[in-house]
């Protein structure tokens, strides 16, 4: 136990980057004032562009996966690197400037005080969240479309259906996690649905998995992918994933 | 009544004319060498050429031994020996469709954790070269 307590924690903040050479950079240098005390590795998934380069001059670690393997695969990259090399939280968060570093901060808090496994930070704070803490968050919101709107309630009822446990923003991608949750997304993560997925897989393991409501900012550049058909499609991909994944045989009880 | 009758009465028994059979034993025999050839060549693994073997060898058997479609028909229960035909082949293809997709994901799934091992272990090599006296890559913390 001493041994234990004399080892300095570490935390790895990861953050999974295509092609976001003109953020990235921001994004690694905010993460580094609001958190000096982690280490931060971008998941460079195939960049074309000088995603990586930025990344290093700005002082990250860089983990290049050879070819674009999707937002899943690039999430498992930093899961696994946060395992095997030891570290004892991880939180990772978009690299579009998105997700302001100092919310990581408070998601980290959460798993470092032992109250959960996992912390989704939810950009949409309804009930469950005391007006205190809605006020404490502030500033602007972030709004979605009508599409977006319509996906993200289809998902919360079948997720919620599915885990019976409320989750407000089942897309969110800014999240802090335990060693318990690293050794589970490291060995299974669909590539496909990763978000979701991840959240009903770690309720279904027995993992405390807990929202925290943060602001977001509205992204910097580029827009949403979602038209109408892409949603429709978008979402009846979601329901089939849950669906089997009501169904899929439990990891940790069986591994052990 | 009458007319199920006549028309079980009526069922032709399997009649391939010998152009047919011998244009179909020709495509089986060429599909076969195909299938050869593409091993030799390294185009096909041996492993996946199995099932083209196999179906190369029931077209083959179907045009020598006209009589098997009609056994196979009347096994099945099928009147009409081209439903029977088109119903086996179908099934078969829908079969082997479902199995390449169960191997593209097996192998997706296999790409994705080299790429991922490889990108850790540059990651690694990376933060020791820069430990080990080079440029200093990381601030002290």
């Amino acid at each position: 136990m001493t041994a234990w307590e004399n080892r300095r924690i570490r935390t790895l903040v990861f953050i999974p980057a295509w092609n976001e050479a003109e953020s990235v950079a921001s994004v690694i240098g905010d993460v580094r004032e609001r958190l000096p005390e982690v280490d931060v590795l971008v998941v460079d998934d195939g960049s074309t562009d000088a995603t990586a380069a930025r990344a290093r001059e700005a002082g990250a670690r860089v983990a290049s996966l050879p070819f674009n393997q999707g937002l899943g695969a690039a999430l498992q990259t930093g899961y696994l690197y946060a395992l095997r090399e030891g570290y004892d939280f991880c939180a990772h968060l978009d690299a579009d400037g998105q997700h302001p570093p100092a919310e990581a901060a408070r998601l980290l808090a959460e798993v470092r005080a032992g109250r959960a496994d996992l912390v989704i930070g939810s950009r949409y704070h309804e009930d469950g969240v005391s007006a205190a803490d809605a006020e404490d968050v502030g500033g602007e919101d972030y709004k979605a479309t009508i599409s977006r709107q319509i996906g993200i309630s289809v998902f919360r009822f079948f997720l919620t259906l599915a885990t019976r446990q409320r989750f407000t923003d089942t897309t969110s991608g800014m999240r802090a996690a335990n060693r318990r949750v690293m050794e589970l997304f490291s060995e299974n993560y669909s590539p496909d649905f990763a978000e979701i997925e991840s959240l009903q897989l770690a309720v279904r393991e027995g993992l405390r998995v807990e929202e925290v409501p943060v602001r977001m900012l509205e992204r910097a550049g580029g827009s949403s992918f979602l038209t109408p058909l892409r949603s429709a499609f978008f979402i009846f991909k979601g329901m089939i994933v849950l669906l089997v994944g009501q169904f899929r045989p439990r990891q940790i009880g069986a591994s052990r | 009544m009458s007319l199920l009758l006549l028309a079980a009465a009526e069922q032709p028994k399997v009649h391939l004319t010998p152009q047919t059979r011998i244009l179909a034993a020709v495509i089986a025999v060429a599909f076969m060498l195909m299938i050869l050839e593409l091993i030799r060549r390294g185009r096909l693994q041996e492993r996946f050429s199995v099932v083209w073997f196999v179906a190369g060898i029931g077209m083959l058997a179907g045009a020598i031994f006209p009589g098997l479609l009609g056994t196979v028909a009347d096994l099945m229960g099928v009147r009409d020996t081209n439903v029977a035909l088109f119903s086996i082949i179908l099934l078969l293809l829908l079969g082997l469709a479902l199995n390449f997709s169960v191997i593209m994901s097996r192998q997706a799934a296999q790409i994705t954790r080299l790429a991922q091992e490889r990108a850790l272990e540059k990651a690694r090599e990376e933060a020791r070269s820069g430990e080990n006296g080079g440029e200093p890559e990381r601030e002290r913390l």
